[in-house]
């Protein structure tokens, strides 16, 4: 799944199958939806070159965003490992009795 | 009857400070104290060297002995004579084992080295520190022919128990130079022959042990003179200066754990100090009165100590300051202040504490033992279990998605860093609103709550004894008060300037150094105790000697005697009859008591098991003090010496002032009377 390309020298997301969004209307909610398609699915991203995104404004944002969303797709188990958290053994307890 | 001690100690161990043995104290301990046998029993060692002088020099029976360090506690083992390269061999292998303080002997070492135990005669520290207990008692139980104690209180106790085995009383005296203290404790055996069978034969029937030659355990010697006292109650009578004060500290030197009222103790000194210390007294453990009444305030407290709101207004008016700039400036957006996330804010991150106590609160219905049937006729277990699971599924849920936006505001945040460096158009300035308004209610709320804490009100109310101590919440009424609540050097002027505004004098408190944040709740309302008496009035000074009387000896029956000098200094005949007298006597139902009266209503009145007359003559120009004593009915008294004096004349003149003055006294009373 596709979720940040360059396309006419600027930046653009996608939000699950809608339409891409030029990336300098990118808000809080639309990238807390990023960072969970980023956790929960193989995301594909072009990547950052200075040279084709001309508005430095779209360089900026684009390069940040497609750096944490990278280093989070790295780090994809730590978010579902379950066993280090608050109430796992209660709940494992609970669940198979 | 044979009077014995199977517990002395001549040699110093690691156990023991240093000490220099001497053969004289030893001959004059066992002559003062008229033994018939003694057991030499150090700790983890025996010297035979020492031993066969030690049987040299004395003519009564001596036994070879050893005081072993067991696992739990100590151990007597004590031998006949016929084998002692024996006992010294085995006492070797002790001591072999034992070369520290933490060093001890196992059950199974112990019969490794002595073989069958019941051979020897056993006696475990019983009632007494350090005590054989636990398994190992339970392992030693079929050897062992008495159990030592360590007071004539617990001889007796477990003398009357019939699950429990005989008690004995020795000494553990450090033979030392120039030993003029001797120890009083020592047992009266009903044995023929002194060996070590025949002991044992003899131990294993109570009846044939005892504290005294022939009044079995009604007496007791409390002197290493061999003064008796009943192991019941005592009374001491005798004129002033004729040493009642001075026998009563010389039997408490005898015992381990006396309580020993002293006299004037209870009586008022100056009346300021005495109310003060009588306050303090009731009030001592009243510190959690105020910790349990203040504590929800301290969660409040918690709550509002970190809100400045200075620093929100601060907040506010940035950034309307930097809104209104924004707003002049448009025509100068450029490409990077028309982003979205140029003034994007970031997510609040507020955990949820109300679901964490609710996974908490289906944990406790679930697992609750006591309750269980209560809760399992309204609610099934499997649906609180389920409710658990989904609970915490939530919960999980709500910490990915915190976890989620915590790395959305981090990014939002580097966005906004480097789009403000290449804007011309000034950042608007954060603010939270939502957040800045919660801590404005929550001031509000705060300062409701100080207000409502500041009216005065009764928050604990409580009987003790006669009395009733009442604890009552008020503001403070300076800052001296604050100050001396504090007891450290630190300014409250300030802050009580601004007492009456619960914000401003919180963050006065907050400046205070030495008042660590922990401790501010305490100082918003202050709590005073009250003692009252019984008619909701003051207590008088009488009424404050009546109730330290009553709670110093409320808890006498854990001491090994009660002694009381002249209690009757501090009370009125009444009080002496209707409380005092009937409170001492149930005591020394289970423990020794010794009372030193010059009044009437406590001598002739309390119904004394045992009395004594102390006495001082002058012989040769030099005074001489004197004990006689006996049972209240007996007609002479006799002292330690053989002499006697008449019991009925000696206390009319100890309580009433001889026969004349009681005639004229019932004589002045018929006269009201007529």
């Amino acid at each position: 799944m596709k979720i940040l390309k360059i396309e006419d020298n600027n930046g653009h997301f996608c939000i699950e199958g809608e339409e891409f969004v030029s990336i300098d209307k990118l808000d809080k909610d639309n990238l807390l939806k990023l960072v969970e398609l980023t956790l929960s699915n193989e995301i594909e991203m072009d990547d950052y070159d200075s040279e084709i995104l001309k508005n430095e404004a779209h360089r900026i944002i684009y390069r940040n965003v497609h750096k944490k969303l990278q280093e989070l797709a790295a780090r994809k188990d730590e978010f579902f490992d379950k066993s280090e958290r608050e109430f796992y053994e209660i709940y494992e307890n609970y669940k198979n009795s | 009857m044979k009077k014995v001690d199977f517990h002395i100690h001549t040699i110093p161990s690691v156990r023991d400070s240093a000490f220099i043995f001497s053969m004289e104290s030893l001959k004059s301990y066992v002559s003062e104290r008229s033994l018939d046998a003694i057991a030499i029993t150090n700790h983890d060692l025996f010297d035979l060297t020492q031993f066969t002088q030690i049987t040299g020099e004395l003519e009564i029976s001596v036994f070879p002995g050893i005081e072993i360090n067991m696992q739990s506690g100590h151990l007597l083992i004590i031998d006949d004579v016929g084998r002692l390269d024996d006992f010294q061999n085995k006492a070797d292998k002790i001591r072999a084992i034992i070369k520290t303080v933490e060093d001890s002997i196992t059950f199974d070492k112990l019969t490794e080295i002595y073989g069958d135990l019941g051979e020897y005669l056993i006696i475990p520290h019983y009632q007494k520190k350090p005590p054989v207990s636990g398994d190992e008692l339970n392992a030693l139980l079929p050897y062992i022919s008495a159990g030592e104690v360590d007071s004539p209180r617990k001889f007796v106790r477990m003398w009357n128990d019939v699950n429990q085995p005989t008690p004995v009383l020795f000494s553990d005296i450090r033979i030392k130079e120039n030993l003029t203290k001797f120890s009083s404790r020592s047992t009266y055996i009903d044995c023929g022959e002194l060996s070590v069978n025949k002991v044992k034969e003899c131990l294993k029937d109570k009846n044939k042990v005892c504290l005294s030659p022939n009044d079995g355990n009604k007496l007791f010697e409390a002197l290493p003179n061999g003064q008796m006292l009943s192991t019941g109650l005592n009374v001491v009578l005798g004129g002033r200066s004729t040493g009642k004060t001075v026998t009563l500290e010389n039997i408490a030197k005898q015992m381990y754990d006396p309580l020993h009222i002293e006299q004037f103790d209870l009586v008022q000194k100056e009346e300021e100090l005495d109310k003060r210390l009588f306050e303090e007294a009731v009030t001592r453990d009243k510190s959690h009165v105020e910790e349990i009444h203040l504590f929800p305030f301290k969660e409040v407290v918690d709550r509002v100590l970190g809100i400045d709101l200075a620093a929100n207004d601060k907040d506010v008016s940035d950034y309307i300051t930097t809104l209104m700039k924004s707003a002049s400036e448009s025509a100068l957006r450029d490409s990077f202040a028309n982003t979205a996330i140029f003034e994007e804010t970031t997510f609040p991150i507020d955990p949820d504490e109300t679901l964490e106590k609710l996974i908490r609160s289906t944990q406790q219905l679930i697992e609750n033992v006591d309750y269980k049937k209560f809760i399992e006729k309204y609610i099934d277990r499997l649906h609180l279990k389920n409710l658990a699971c989904e609970l915490i599924e939530e919960r999980w849920r709500q910490e990915d998605q915190i976890k989620r936006k915590n790395e959305v505001n981090s990014l939002i945040e580097e966005i906004k860093q480097a789009l403000d460096l290449k804007s011309a158009v000034a950042p608007i300035s954060p603010v939270d609103l939502y957040g800045i308004s919660l801590d404005k209610v929550r001031i509000d709320r705060f300062s409701a709550i100080v207000n409502q804490l500041k009216k005065e009100e009764i928050v604990h109310d409580e009987k003790i004894q006669d009395f009733r101590v009442v604890a009552k919440r008020a503001p403070f009424s300076g800052a001296q008060e604050l100050r001396d609540k504090l007891a450290r050097q630190a300014s409250f002027s300030a802050a009580y300037k601004v007492y009456g505004n619960p914000y401003l004098f919180l963050q006065e408190l907050k400046s205070i150094s030495s008042l660590p944040n922990t401790e501010i709740y305490r100082y918003f309302v202050k709590i005073d105790y009250k003692t009252l008496n019984n008619d909701g009035a003051d207590v008088s000074g009488g009424e404050r000697s009546e109730f330290r009387l009553l709670q110093k000896i409320k808890r006498a029956t854990i001491h090994d005697i009660l002694l009381i000098d002249e209690p009757e200094s501090g009370f009125d005949n009444i009080f002496l009859k209707t409380s005092v007298n009937q409170i001492i006597k149930d005591i020394s139902k289970s423990v020794p008591v010794v009372i030193v009266t010059h009044n009437n209503t406590i001598g002739a009145s309390i119904g004394a098991n045992y009395v004594l007359h102390t006495t001082k003559e002058y012989q040769d120009g030099k005074a001489v003090f004197k004990i006689f004593s006996g049972y209240p009915t007996d007609t002479y008294l006799t002292s330690i010496d053989g002499s006697s004096i008449e019991n009925y004349s000696s206390t009319i003149n100890a309580l009433e002032a001889g026969v004349d003055a009681y005639k004229a006294r019932n004589e002045f009373y018929e006269n009201i009377k007529n």
